[in-house]
């Protein structure tokens, strides 16, 4: 399979009042076209960092100090760096050939907007052109069947609509609609684009499984239950059919029979669009639910990368099997990970699992473990293989 | 407690709350050193805190070796004014935020431990002074009472002890519902002891600092009064007088249109820097307590 | 239906708030002895002879209750007593200055929102660049500032310094004649309005001219206040969630700040405009004693200096009951901003 993202030497610091941290330290990943990849590790392993780093949005006062992202466009085939690409640029990718869930759907909704609203938001962004095709399409069979003195008289302001939405269909950013649209009053001449943006958001909500999704179109974030808004965001991040999704703990704070449900509709989108989703979860169960291949990270490195069911079988880095051991399973004792979570601003040399690795050699406390292929499909960070 | 050295280091790190401290400590040692700095002449030893003057001539005089910032209209010495002023605005200040002060906590307290019928009374009474807007209200009370500079400290602390009540008591409502007051309380602490040794420690620190640096707020509002003629009596070194002295001689004569500058200038910039060094402390002092603007 | 029952308990509500505002003004004339409070009453020379009379007539060695009672009812017809000053009764008073004070907020309220907002946003988005430090440090200086010494100051620099550009005072001379003049049809008696319905370009112009300085003298400190507190607004809203997921989305950053974070910025700014009123009410009476600009504020800082009580009281009571009424709409407004207050019950 092709890669759709390849991450390379990535690292982001946190310039904070108490020092710098580093929240990913050299993190080489890939993500394959059409896979589900899913990045395990503790809060503050920098999990969530590497997908936000992705999108470039890292927070203030993080920074992506260096490293390069290669997004392998497979629309066009093109490779670009996204880490070296203009600001506009990159907000044409995000949003639209990647997008991204977010782990607390009540905090990711705007509370003042309705969920049609935020919705149509992508589509009016990034798909004007499709949206001027479809409203050229409906001024030209009002031009075509419009008969009578009424349509007589709104004949020549549907011509001067059908020609702006011809503009924006060719060019999404032409300059006479532009201009219009700050224009008040002349403005509204480009209602049609958002009402076929609200049709395309409602068919979005549908095809989340969302009931009655005109009326949860016109609702605001907190008329709506959590997995109904986590629908929501999902189709939101689905609007324009992204190449790459990435989910950041999407079923964390939901309850567990809505987790499953959720869980199911990952794995649909994921056989329906063919997108590359990347999972991000400190759950294993969830991981192994719906990923093909899983990323363990630890303190801001990757630990091992492997499949789903070498993960569970042939768990290989001591801190995967700690994890395991760690996942409370009837008939079996739990096994706690000794220690605590390495100080994100003095993180211990060498590996930075070794304080608490119960095979810890005088070698893994000095120098770094690189990521080794010890098998196909299977890379781990540790002397030990 | 390191919360404290780390607000202290914040406030010196910061170069506006230190430019604050600077101002404060400046006006707390003219203030201290008044007398030194311009000495009451012989003839007005027993009244030191009225301007001397240097004849009735109405037509302020420019600064000269005998009076260095010049003398407003009626011949009140500016400098003399301006430094025993400073002794005003801590009098008026200080009195006023200690009377509100102490006031606040009391009802703050008393509501916002007992509710019920207790804090709905206090409420409702805060309710009736918040209804007015504060100036108008003072100025009311200052026309009633009678102008002077006691009738000013009065309206004052009438005018803002309601605010103070109210966030004392939004402080102890927070308070109570934490976890080690219901622990202190279920080893069989009596309530009154509850209050004193943990809730109003705990609950007040910020809200305190915050009122003190209102000293800044006071000290405007009482010069506002003095300059609307409503505050201490002619020739009483006051900074809102010796501003209102200048509001017939903006203009100069024809030729020299800025020619009493220094009436109208000088007594305005004391007031502004007094008020300045304190909002900036108190603005520094938001952000760290802001929790929705947590330190990182 | 809601929305018209939940005024009618607010209204409610004001009742016990309106009761305890009028005992307490009452309160403050009954220090007084009767025959103090009867001068209150005295309009000329016959009366003054016959003060026994007055004390009778307006029952003023009644019990309290009984006084109260009578106030209130007085109050309540408009009767808030007389004005020496312009030698009128207040509530005449009230009405005739009350223009001129409005003309004041007319143009000082879309200045402090718009600039306060404006420049808070920009200051949020800028956080810990040299924008927002700039914003910050003159939003401290413009809170410092006396209002009544940057009157005087505005004054010295722009009506003396050069030569009457911007005077005090509400019209020229020559403007005035011509404004209470035939042709000129006072529909407001609000000038910049009467100007336009009249379509009188100098007197608009002039009406302007005299408007700059108090409106700038009465907007620093509210626009500072706004400023500030837009700031802190924006900077919580942007940390939030949403933003984060609007910049997932590919939006612009200007558009994220100016539609995502700022239309919850908003929200709580809102819920203090009462306090802009109460802050401009004070400021009012500040400037038009500094600009001799005629309007209530003006009138009530007159009735002070002179010891004139029932003006002085009436004043205030006018301006408790406008604030207390300005913090109703205030409230229906903020049903109306944030879709996620029920009215009446708060943010779920």
């Amino acid at each position: 399979m092709k890669d759709l993202i390849r991450i390379r030497d990535l690292s982001v610091r946190f310039y904070t009042y108490e020092g710098v941290v580093h929240a990913i330290d050299d993190l080489d990943l890939d993500i394959r076209q059409g896979e589900t990849l899913g990045i395990v590790g503790e809060t503050g392993s920098g999990k969530s960092m590497t997908a936000l780093a992705i999108l470039r949005l890292v927070p203030y006062p993080g920074k992506i100090e260096s490293g390069s992202i290669v997004f392998c466009d497979r629309d066009s085939g093109g490779e670009v760096e996204l880490l070296k690409l203009r600001e506009d640029r990159m907000r044409a990718i995000r949003g639209n050939k990647i997008s991204m869930v977010f782990q607390e759907p009540g905090a990711a909704l705007n509370p003042v907007y309705t969920i049609g609203d935020q919705i149509s938001e992508v589509f009016l962004l990034h798909r004007r052109q499709e949206l001027g095709r479809r409203a050229r399409e409906r001024v030209d069979n009002l031009l075509n069947d419009g008969n009578g003195f009424g349509a007589g008289l709104k004949r020549p302001f549907w011509h001067w609509q059908s020609r702006i939405y011809d503009k924006i269909a060719e060019e999404p950013h032409a300059l006479e609609p532009r201009l219009l649209s700050h224009i008040p009053l002349f403005r509204r001449l480009l209602w049609r684009l958002k009402d076929e943006a609200s049709l395309l958001t409602v068919d979005m909500l549908k095809d989340v499984e969302i009931p009655d999704a005109a009326r949860v179109a016109a609702e605001y974030p907190h008329e709506l239950s959590g997995g109904m808004k986590q629908r929501a965001v999902i189709a939101m991040a689905l609007a324009c059919s992204p190449e790459l999704l990435i989910a950041d703990e999407p079923t964390t704070s939901l309850d567990v029979t809505i987790q499953a449900q959720m869980l199911e509709l990952f794995r649909r989108i994921k056989a329906d669009k063919g997108a590359s989703v990347l999972f991000v979860t400190h759950n294993l169960g969830v991981a192994s639910e719906v990923c093909d291949r899983v990323a363990v990270m630890y303190a801001g490195r990757l630990c091992e990368v492997c499949t789903v069911e070498e993960l569970f079988l042939h768990p290989l880095h001591p801190y995967t099997r700690a994890l395991l051991d760690a996942v409370p399973m009837p008939g079996k004792e739990l096994q706690t990970i000794p220690g605590a979570l390495a100080d994100a601003l003095n993180p211990p040399p060498g590996c930075r699992f070794h304080p608490r690795c119960p095979s810890a050699t005088p070698l893994c406390q000095q120098e770094r473990p690189k990521l080794k292929a010890v098998a196909k499909d299977h890379m781990v960070a540790c002397y030990l293989f | 407690m390191t919360d404290w050295k780390f607000t202290a280091r914040q406030l010196v790190r910061n170069p506006l709350s230190l430019l604050g401290i600077i101002i404060i400590v400046i006006f707390v040692f003219i203030a201290i050193f008044a007398p030194l700095i311009a000495p009451t002449p012989e003839s007005h030893q027993q009244r030191p805190y009225m301007i001397p003057r240097d004849g009735y001539r109405a037509q302020p005089e420019p600064p000269s070796e005998d009076h260095i910032f010049g003398t407003t209209q009626g011949q009140y010495d500016i400098f003399y004014g301006v430094i025993w002023g400073t002794r005003s605005a801590f009098r008026v200040g200080l009195v006023v935020i200690g009377i509100v002060v102490v006031i606040g906590i009391l009802l703050g307290s008393l509501a916002g431990y007992f509710g019920g019928i207790v804090d709905e009374i206090i409420m409702r009474i805060t309710d009736v002074f918040l209804a007015f807007p504060a100036l108008i209200l003072a100025m009311a009370i200052v026309a009633a009472l009678g102008p002077s500079l006691n009738t000013v400290i009065i309206a004052l602390t009438v005018v803002s002890w309601p605010s103070y009540a109210r966030l004392i008591r939004g402080d102890i409502l927070q308070v109570r519902e934490e976890d080690y007051i219901e622990a202190s309380r279920g080893l069989g602490a009596s309530s009154a002891r509850v209050i004193l040794r943990h809730a109003l420690p705990n609950a007040i620190y910020p809200t305190l600092i915050m009122a003190s640096l209102d000293i800044g707020a006071v000290v405007l509002s009482a010069a506002a009064l003095s300059f609307l003629g409503l505050g201490a009596p002619e020739g009483y070194a006051d900074w809102g007088q010796l501003t209102s002295f200048a509001r017939n001689w903006i203009v100069g004569p024809p030729g020299d249109p800025l020619k009493y500058w220094y009436a109208v200038t000088i007594p305005g910039l004391f007031i502004l820097f007094f008020v300045l060094g304190w909002n900036l402390l108190g603005d520094a002092f938001r952000d760290i307590f802001d929790p929705r603007l947590a330190r990182r | 239906m809601e929305l018209r029952s939940y005024i009618i308990r607010r209204l409610l509500l004001l009742i016990p708030v309106l009761l305890g505002v009028t005992l307490f003004i009452f309160g403050i004339t009954m220090m007084f002895s009767p025959t103090q409070r009867a001068m209150l009453y005295v309009r000329d020379a016959k009366q003054l002879a016959d003060l026994p009379a007055v004390i009778e007539r307006y029952g003023l060695d009644q019990p309290f209750v009984v006084q109260y009672g009578t106030w209130l009812g007085q109050v309540f017809t408009g009767n808030l007593g007389y004005s020496k000053v312009v030698s009128q009764p207040v509530s005449d008073a009230i009405i005739q200055f009350l223009p001129a004070t409005l003309e004041l907020a007319i143009f000082a309220t879309p200045l402090i929102i718009l600039l306060g907002i404006l420049l808070g946003t920009t200051a949020a988005a800028h956080k810990d660049r040299p924008l927002d430090h700039g914003t910050r440090v003159a939003a401290i200086l413009g809170w410092s500032l006396p209002t009544f010494w940057l009157g005087l100051m505005l004054l010295m620099i722009f009506y003396g310094f050069l030569r009457g550009f911007l005077p005090p005072g509400r019209l020229s001379v020559q403007i005035d004649l011509l404004v209470n003049a035939a042709p000129f049809i006072r529909y407001t008696h609000i000038n910049t309005i009467d100007a336009i319905l009249n379509l009188d370009g100098p007197v608009f112009l002039d009406a302007l001219r005299h408007l700059v300085l108090p409106v700038v003298t009465l907007s620093v400190v509210n626009v500072a206040f706004i400023m500030r507190l837009m700031r802190s607004s924006m900077l919580e809203s942007l940390g939030k969630g949403y933003i984060l997921t609007a910049r997932a989305k590919g939006l612009a950053e200007r558009v994220v700040v100016n539609k995502h974070a700022r239309r919850n910025a908003l929200i709580p700014v809102i819920t203090v405009s009462g306090y802009v009123f109460a802050a401009l009410a004070n400021g009012v009476v500040i400037t038009e004693t500094i600009f001799n600009f005629k309007g209530i504020g003006w009138w009530a800082w007159q009735s002070a200096i002179n010891l004139d009580i029932s003006s002085v009281l009436g004043f205030a009571l006018f301006n408790a009951v406008l604030f207390v009424l300005v913090n109703l709409v205030v409230d229906v407004l903020y049903t109306r901003v944030d879709p996620r207050v029920r009215l009446g019950q708060g943010v779920q």
